[in-house]
């Protein structure tokens, strides 16, 4: 029954508008009734050929082949039609309906004259031949994240999908779900789907796929038979570069441990258990790094250690002194600066470089009866984008003026200013140039050097590798395992990276 | 900075502060000052424009209207400053909680509870300055029960604010006729006495100090920023330490204080009393949305919106009188006017607001 190709996807190229290279030629081809894995690490591309193929965005080149036939897709609906189907990290499911509901919102979508029975007839033969249960009449956001997932498989599914993608499907799951959605996944094969698992997990792809595609900075590094590869295999394939550049720094000085955390516990936004259990000790004068694909924890960690995000159990020590308790503002007014991942959170995009600077340094430019002095606020905006080299026109020029790297650069240098001792820094070169890149990694360096304690927390293997100290791997909310980053082949962080302990 | 700084020496660097922040600020906005202009100056004619046009098709002089809406509408200044007082604040009440995120069509409600406190306190105690007090706290908590139901239940404050506008409109009915009927005119509540009423031109600048103070509380006090972060982007405020409920709490309690301030400000300056219609104090709230946006969602734009604004409703009540017009006529050309010098600021508002509502949940 396999062999026939059902999807062929040819040299294809994306070039997203803000000019990111996602995909540079890749080829891709999934055999009828098999389940194909696609793997890699963060940002490889995974999610945007997915959505070439769901017709969600175009290509900027390249050629597409559903069931052998030439297609150029102008919108998921085109996909629809051909029996594509996507399940997406984030559901599309309107919360606030019933699961009957949207059920019947999503053939309306193909059909636009079925009937409710209709619909409902065919999810009584769907679920009759997967034995996916879902209750139809509940609300679908007082659903577990679980069944909503086997809601939105079985809205693909009425739609007659034949061939089903499933981006990271396992990452919002519970290990009791995952076995569950492997289950179904099997039945699926069985009922003679195609289907194509994303995935960064080398177990999961490894226990459920028959091949595997690895993709690894846009390009195919290769397609495997699942059988005849093992997990090393794939973490290598999944991880293998040559370093671009490397820095040079002096060897560090460690001093006494500024911050310590012990056997945190904490939840993510949807109260799922996010950090299980991490303990780290910071040491004045190095920088420890935290490597890990996104969503493995990083963001609830540094949020804890913050004190944005509650902390379920668990204690955090700056100085010495426990301050589980203690708020953001006072945190910071204690020595410690937290660096967010994201500018969309750092930064206020309409407010200008000295409102902006005035964020985490409130405390420092209060007056009595709680004016704002902001000639104060300028005049450390002023030392910002001196110290910085930050390029913009004024400091009253609105942050969304600035390019990334000097944006980036405003949200470092406010807290360099402030000359915290302990830097909680996150992803803080993501999506920067090379020079605003090499900037950003001296100065944490130089900061190292100067005394400070840096928590690098980065899916950037390179930036970790280069930069760290000591290295912890993160992985579901666990540390892998920590150590000095000449212990870890490239090999063996792929494998603790994808959650195989070695 | 040392705590054995003596008082005086403390609020003169306060003062200092506050005075280069404030040239600061007009330096760096210099450019959005002169868009903001311009934009006013071509959605001002296209409005009158449009405007002429209705009037034509319904068969009247447009010129002639204009000219007795602004001869008229504008011809007593201290009668129109106080006419604005309450459509200062009403405008404060909708701008400084949309500055959190907060959209706030409350202030209809949070101005009769401050009115009505306002008229309830200054009658019995025989002192304005208590009715003052009292009217902005009316109209606070008033408004702080809109913010604790967003933020401690999750409802919609427009929804609230719409069922409470209502609410607070009949309540105020029954009080009047119930507990405070007027002894010699039935159509009236009781009344604050002539000789105890502020004259016309202390009316209008009680009000413009509450806005200078809304202003000075907005931009120079931590209070204030910390309101604007929560507002242009709540995720950045939990991020630097920021309790964002507390933001649109304060807002709330700022804007439906200052509505109820302007309550009282209107029935210890204008009107003396309610009428057992309301007709003295319905619409001040709505037109305060108006002012607001007019005046740029800025305490100091609102002052000079809320002018304008009281004008053409003085101007709009001459028409009426020498046309014969219908009232909806003049409602409908302001109506124009406004929308017309308020769409382009209310459009990127509203974009604004409404990105904050998909991703601020988060
Ligand atoms: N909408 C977008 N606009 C610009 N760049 C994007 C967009 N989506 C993804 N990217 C970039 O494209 C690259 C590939 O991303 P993605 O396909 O999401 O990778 P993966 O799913 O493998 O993690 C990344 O560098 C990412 O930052
Ligand atoms: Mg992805």
């Amino acid at each position: 029954m396999s062999g026939e190709e059902v999807v062929v996807m040819k040299n294809i190229h994306k070039i997203y508008p803000d000019g990111v290279v996602a995909l540079r030629g890749v080829d891709f081809t999934v055999k009828r009734g098999e389940i194909h894995g696609l793997l890699g690490e963060n940002g490889a591309g995974k999610t945007t050929l997915m959505r070439i193929l769901y017709g969600e965005i175009k290509p900027t080149r390249g050629e597409i082949r559903v069931f052998g036939e030439k297609v150029s897709f102008h919108g998921p609906w085109d996909a629809i039609r051909r029996g594509i189907g996507m399940v997406y990290q984030h559901f599309t499911l309107v919360p606030t309906f019933t699961v009957k509901e949207n059920l019947y919102l999503s053939l309306l979508s193909v059909n636009p004259k079925a009937s409710m029975d209709e619909a409902l007839e065919r999810v009584r033969r769907i679920v009759e031949e997967t034995n996916l249960k879902i209750p139809l009449e509940y609300l679908v956001e007082e659903l577990p994240i679980g069944v909503q997932q086997r809601v939105e498989i079985v809205k693909n599914l009425i739609r007659e999908a034949k061939i089903l993608i499933l981006d990271e499907p396992t990452s919002v799951l519970t290990p009791v779900e995952t076995e569950e959605l492997f289950k179904a996944l099997e039945r699926f094969k069985e009922m003679g789907l195609t289907i194509i698992f994303i995935t960064h997990k080398l177990k999961e792809a490894k226990r459920i796929t028959d091949r595997i595609t690895v993709l690894r900075r846009g390009r195919v590094v290769g397609t495997v038979e699942t059988n005849r590869v093992d997990v090393k295999d794939l973490a290598r394939m999944m991880v293998e570069r040559e370093i671009i550049f490397k820095i040079e720094k002096k060897p560090a000085r460690r001093g006494e441990a500024l911050l310590e955390a012990r056997d945190l516990h904490v939840l993510d936004d949807r109260g799922v258990e996010a950090v299980k259990g991490i303990s780290l000790k910071l040491y004045r004068g190095e920088i420890f790094g935290i490597a890990g694909v996104q969503g493995n924890g990083q963001r609830e960690l540094a949020e804890a250690l913050a004190g944005i995000r509650r902390v379920e159990s668990g204690r955090i020590l700056l100085h010495g002194r426990d301050i589980t308790g203690l708020s953001a503002a006072e945190r910071y007014r204690y020595g410690l600066a937290y660096v967010p991942a994201s500018r969309r959170i750092g930064l206020v995009s309409e407010m200008n470089i000295v409102e902006n600077t005035a964020l985490t340094n409130l405390y420092r430019v209060l007056m009595k009866m709680r004016v704002i002095n902001w000639s104060k606020a300028s005049s450390i905006a002023s030392e910002v984008v001196r110290r910085l080299e930050v390029v913009a026109p004024s400091l009253t020029t609105p942050i969304k003026y600035l390019s990334g790297g000097n944006q980036q650069k405003v949200m470092v240098g406010r807290e360099i200013v402030r000359e915290p001792d302990v830097f909680i820094v996150s992803e803080p070169t993501q999506g920067l140039d090379v020079a605003a890149t090499e900037f950003i990694r001296r100065t944490l360096i130089r900061l190292r050097d100067e005394g400070k304690a840096i928590l690098l927390i980065s899916s950037d293997l390179d930036e970790v590798l280069q930069l760290s100290d000591r290295l912890a791997v993160i992985y579901e909310g666990k540390f892998m395992s920590v150590g000095r980053p000449e212990e870890y082949t490239l090999e063996k962080l792929g494998l603790l990276m994808g959650g195989v302990s070695v | 900075m040392s705590n054995v700084e003596s008082l005086p020496r403390r609020i003169l660097q306060s003062i200092i502060g506050f005075v280069r922040g404030w040239i600061e600020s007009v330096r760096v906005k210099k450019r959005d000052y002169l868009v903001a202009a311009v934009e006013l100056i071509l959605a001002g004619l296209t409005g009158f424009l449009v405007a002429g046009i209705v009037l034509l098709v319904m068969g009247y002089d447009p010129i002639w209207i204009y000219s007795v809406l602004f001869r008229y509408g504008y011809s007593s200044p201290g009668y129109l400053g106080a006419r604005s007082a309450a459509l200062m604040m009403t405008g404060l009440a909708f701008s400084i909680p949309i500055l959190a995120g907060v959209f706030n069509i409350g202030g209809e409600s949070q101005l009769y509870l401050g009115a009505l406190t306002g008229l309830v306190i200054a009658y019995y105690t025989g002192n304005i300055w208590l009715g003052l007090i009292a009217g902005f706290i009316g109209g606070a908590a008033w408004g702080l029960l809109i913010a604790a139901l967003r933020v401690y239940r999750g409802i919609n404050e427009v929804i609230t604010a719409i069922m409470l506008n209502w609410t607070a409109y009949y309540l105020i009915i029954y009080i009047i006729l119930k507990y405070l009927p007027n002894p010699t005119q039935s159509h009236l509540s009781i009344q604050i006495p002539e000789n105890m009423m502020l004259s016309y031109s202390s009316t209008f600048w009680l009000a413009v100090l509450g806005a200078v103070i809304a202003y000075i509380l907005l931009y120079y006090t931590d209070l204030g920023y910390k309101m604007r972060i929560a507002g242009l982007s709540p995720r950045t405020a939990v991020y630097a330490g920021f309790n964002p409920r507390k933001a649109i709490l304060f807002s709330m309690l700022l804007g439906g204080g200052l509505a109820g301030y302007g309550g009282a400000l209107h029935i210890i300056g204008v009107a003396s009393a309610f009428d057992t219609t309301m007709s003295t104090v319905f619409g001040l709230g709505f037109a305060g949305i108006g002012v607001g946006l007019l005046g740029r969602n800025h305490p100091i734009g609102i002052i000079f919106a809320s002018v304008f604004y009281a004008g053409l409703i003085i101007g709009g009540q001459f028409v009426e009188l020498y046309t014969g017009a219908p009232p909806y006529l003049s409602d409908t050309i302001i109506g124009i006017i406004v929308i017309a010098l308020a769409i382009p600021y209310a459009y990127r508002m509203m974009i604004n607001y409404i990105t904050l509502l998909r991703g601020g949940g988060k």
